[in-house]
């Protein structure tokens, strides 16, 4: 059947979800331009004739032109769905992605990701008098200025305001702002307890 | 330098500055770092409290974090080493100890700057005087120099001779006081409690700490750490705060808050959460004075039970299983039976905690139960883990890790027992002459249980109680007991950790093992690892094992 | 980003991966005129074109795009939105185990209204009955579940109700935690959690 190729790599994005994002399939998608291609020079052929009077092509042009609409939506929706997540990724994983994850993005969506980074910050730089305001941060109405939070792995050195640092080891508790230490707990390295 | 008012010279010195915490894993330390936690939090004081097992965890702790704060506290750990010596803390770095372990190290006490105590001293611990232990030597150095310089003729100077004898006299004397002084090492007063007394005068108390502040306290009930009259001085002052905190009704407080009652409560072991027979089999006192691993002891009990018409199916079952009423009137029934059992001592004044309508939880039970979390049965829990699933089963809101502590703790107490059983059925526990001697085999598949300090020192007790009430002479009662077990949870192979506590008949909790063994390692080069900060468990190389022991004995007789 | 084109939603959507697997459902056609050249999409067949009277099942996108005006094919319902089991689900809705029947239910029945000529209305009709008297049990599924009964809940319903009922689940699990009052609780986020369990078992 037509357009069985575009259809995998819908497949493909359907299987994984959250936090994933399957390596960018060159492969497929090079097979789909090809697909699109014989028919496009097929119907080509067939237009000139059916142009001359023969009407007996019109059901395979249509045919061959639904198609090639559907391949196009086909691989539209991917690189769209694509591009939706690796937004949604900058808000869950912070400005740096993990290397497995950046791994799978092809040459354009990182630097797609590069630029969408640098609106955000200038955006978020914006906001406000005193020097902007992060957006990422605060996810949920905070009830304290300060949290308590426990050290779920070894990470070294954190800086926590001006000049203080903390030694983040495993299975220690500590007592921080809220703002200093958002960012890794939304990481999986501390843990807030309440 | 000891702090007498923690108010001012502790908690308004660090107000508005980072503190660092180093807590030693017990349930004491615990507690009491509980309590500064949520005083802490109120002011926000920033802190980062770390646990620590032994002296070398203290040591590579202090390392990691000594850039990070200018102020550290020790919870029940350091106190009795020589703090400045040992960690070797900058300049404007300021320690502050509250440790319960007695006796606290001279340098530490009469430091004059970085080191503070926190912890009060009672009136009968003696402290050597500052004169006896430190004198100037300055005075000495200038007397040697001029001395070289002179020659011959200072020499034999009377003023010299006679400076130099008074010298030498005081080094003799500094050295059998600072002898007496360490030469017994026991408990003071729970460092939790002295944390809930700094939150009262902050007018920050209240019953959740309040509750903290018990099983602090409790827990040197139950391990007898510390002597009975200041066992009944603690309970006496935790029992006004507890009516001060708890005076109203049921009815005007919602249900689900912390309601702490006093009572008088059985010393059986996790009554509540077991049947009771095995809680009268696995608990210290009354399995010891009953005898009963032996058949007579098991029919008395039966007769026990028969007498307070107890049916027998029911006394087998889970404690919540039992009809309401025999629950209600089991206090009563033990108490008046308890004369003519032998067991006067089974009832005994505590406090338990209820909250809405969950069961009523003693605070010996949270003591046995945070006691098997900080030495738990599994293996992949790290002993840092360890510390935070017992605050965690202190925490309101987690019961899950309460009762996973209480399983646990069924299941050590059954190691123990088991391993009495095997003790006084084989006869192992062995008079050395000055003390007894008891040994665990090793490949017993319930070694996992004792290599660890508290479970270790539940079984010497137990077992030295055990061998005192069936063994003839009256000698026994008068000795010591020395116990060792493999320690399969070291990282070295073949290590095992020996454990000494004071004889039965003895009512002082005072413990001399700490510096025997540390003085019997000495003589004879042993690969001992004297880690843990309750001195009376070291860690020794199984090979040494014997030597050692051959010198502890000359040592003692 | 309420009004994401990507997003599942109850009208076909261009970008919608859902939209593009619901239209990708088979319905039988029958040829009315000749396709030259398309012989190779008949696997039983044998000539080059394909013939006038060819019954074949094509994908729902091709169906709807030759069937309409050109007329081309002519289509007839797939099974499971014809009589037997039209009369099947009006028995009772609730019970039918629609994953099975077909896993994009609502969405498929959208797509082939103007396929069904005659029979438009009563499936119209259909779709909207069915979901009615499925609503109720699966709004009281979700919201009185626990998260070991979940997976077996969900499994007799299709996507759309699944979606429903995911988002019923999240309403409560939000509602419990402001009950409890650790709404305010920082937690990782959803996708690192994910990404660490893959990164540990591919690890161990």
């Amino acid at each position: 059947m037509l357009s069985e190729k575009a259809l995998e790599l819908i497949k493909e994005l359907d299987r994984s979800k959250d936090g994933k994002l399957p390596a960018f399939n060159e492969d497929i998608i090079r097979k789909v331009l090809e697909e699109m291609n014989t028919l496009f020079q097929q119907n080509q052929r067939d237009v000139g004739e059916a142009a001359a009077g023969e009407i007996r092509y019109f059901p395979s042009i249509h045919l061959r032109h639904a198609a090639l609409d559907r391949n196009k939506r086909c691989l539209l929706a991917y690189l769209y769905n694509r591009l939706e997540r690796i937004r949604a990724m900058r808000w869950e994983f912070g400005s740096i992605l993990p290397a497995d994850i950046r791994a799978n993005l092809c040459e354009p969506e990182t630097q797609w990701f590069n630029r969408y980074n640098k609106n955000l910050a200038s955006y978020m730089r914006s906001l406000g008098e005193a020097g902007g305001l992060d957006l990422t941060q605060d996810t949920k109405p905070p009830k304290n200025l300060y949290v308590e939070v426990r050290c779920l792995r070894d990470y070294g050195e954190w800086e926590v305001e001006e000049g203080d640092t903390v030694v983040l080891q495993k299975d220690t508790t500590h007592y921080l702002p809220l703002a200093a230490c958002h960012h890794l707990i939304r990481q999986g390295v501390l843990e807030q307890v309440e | 330098m000891l702090v007498s008012d923690l108010r001012k010279e502790f908690y308004d010195v660090i107000k508005g500055k980072r503190i660092l915490v180093l807590v030693h894993s017990d349930i004491d330390g615990i507690c009491a770092s509980k309590i500064l936690q949520s005083l802490f939090r109120a002011d926000h004081i920033l802190y980062t409290v770390v646990p620590v097992k032994t002296r070398s965890d203290l040591v590579s702790a202090f390392e990691q974090h000594r850039e990070q704060a200018r102020y550290f506290l020790l919870l029940n750990c350091g106190g009795c080493l020589d703090l400045v010596d040992v960690l070797s803390p900058p300049e404007d770095v300021k320690i502050f100890v509250a440790d319960n372990h007695r006796p606290l190290d001279v340098c530490n006490i009469y430091n004059g700057d970085q080191v503070r105590i926190l912890s009060q001293l009672g009136e009968d611990e003696e402290v050597p005087a500052f004169e006896d232990v430190f004198r100037e030597e300055e005075s000495e150095d200038e007397d040697e120099d001029s001395d070289e310089e002179d020659g011959k003729r200072r020499r034999f100077d009377e003023e010299t001779l006679e400076r130099r004898r008074a010298r030498r006299q005081w080094h003799q004397q500094r050295h059998k006081i600072i002898f007496d002084y360490t030469q017994f090492s026991y408990y003071g007063s729970s460092t939790a409690m002295l944390m809930f007394d700094l939150a009262w005068k902050l007018s920050k108390d209240n019953n959740e700490l309040l509750w903290w502040a018990i099983v602090g306290v409790t827990e040197g009930q139950v391990f007898e750490r510390t002597e009975q009259d200041r066992c009944v001085l603690a309970t006496g002052t935790l029992q006004g705060h507890v009516s001060r905190l708890n005076h109203q009704t049921q009815d005007s407080q919602p249900l689900d808050c912390l309601r702490i009652t006093f009572e008088k409560e059985l010393k059986l072991a996790l009554y509540r959460h077991w049947s009771l027979v095995e809680s009268m089999r696995h608990s210290l006192y009354a399995s010891t004075t009953l005898k009963l691993w032996t058949l007579r002891g098991e029919k008395r009990l039966q007769e026990l039970l028969a007498e307070m018409g107890l049916p027998l199916v029911q006394c087998r079952q889970l404690y919540s299983g039992m009809d309401v009423n025999l629950r209600q009137d089991l206090r009563s029934l033990l108490e008046e039976k308890s004369e003519k059992y032998g067991l006067p001592d089974l009832l005994f004044p505590s406090f338990s905690a209820s909250r809405g309508f969950r069961i009523k939880v003693g605070s010996a039970d949270y003591v046995y139960s945070a006691a098997a979390l900080l030495e738990p049965p599994q293996k992949d829990i790290t002993p840092t883990a360890a510390a935070l699933d017992v605050a965690d089963c202190l925490a309101v809101g987690r019961e899950e890790v309460l009762e996973r502590g209480i399983e646990g703790s069924k299941q050590q107490l059954s190691a123990i027992y088991r391993q009495v059983q095997t003790f006084l059925d084989m006869n192992q526990v062995i008079s050395a002459g000055p003390f007894l001697y008891a040994t665990v085999i090793q490949g017993t598949p319930d070694a996992w249980f004792f290599s660890a300090p508290h479970c270790l020192t539940l079984l010497a007790r137990f077992t030295l109680r055990a061998h005192v009430s069936v063994s003839r002479g009256r000698k026994s009662g008068a000795l010591p007991l020395v116990l060792t077990s493999p320690d399969v949870r070291a990282a070295q192979p073949d290590t095992c950790l020996v454990c000494g506590i004071p004889p039965t008949s003895e009512d002082s909790r005072r413990n001399f093992f700490g510096k025997a063994f540390e003085q019997a390692a000495e003589k004879t080069a042993s690969r001992a690892e004297l880690e843990f900060f309750d001195t009376n468990i070291i860690r020794l190389s199984v090979d040494d094992r014997s030597k050692f022991f051959d010198a502890l004995i000359s040592l003692l007789s | 980003m309420s009004a994401a084109l990507h997003y599942p939603s109850y009208y076909p959507s261009y970008f919608s991966i859902e939209d593009i697997l619901a239209t990708n459902e088979k319905v039988p056609c029958k040829f009315e005129k000749t396709a030259c050249d398309l012989g190779f999409l008949d696997p039983s067949g044998g000539s080059k074109d394909l013939e006038v009277g060819t019954k074949l099942e094509l994908p729902c996108w091709l169906a709807r795009a030759l069937a309409s005006r050109r007329q081309i094919v002519s289509c007839q319902l797939p099974k499971t939105f014809r009589e037997r089991y039209r009369e099947i689900l009006k028995a009772d809705a609730a019970l039918v185990d629609l994953h099975t029947l077909s896993p994009h239910f609502y969405e498929l029945g959208q797509h082939l209204l103007p396929l069904a000529g005659p029979e438009g209305t009563t499936l119209g009709l259909l779709l909207v009955e069915t979901l009615r008297e499925r609503l109720r049990s699966i709004m009281d599924t979700s919201l009185n579940t626990t998260e070991d009964d979940a997976g077996t809940r969900q499994s007799k319903l299709d996507q759309l109700e699944r979606s429903l009922f995911l988002t019923g689940r999240k309403t409560f699990r939000d509602h419990q935690l402001w009950l409890s009052r650790r709404a305010h609780i920082v937690t990782t986020s959803y996708m690192v959690t994910q990404h660490n369990k893959r990164k540990f078992s591919e690890v161990s």
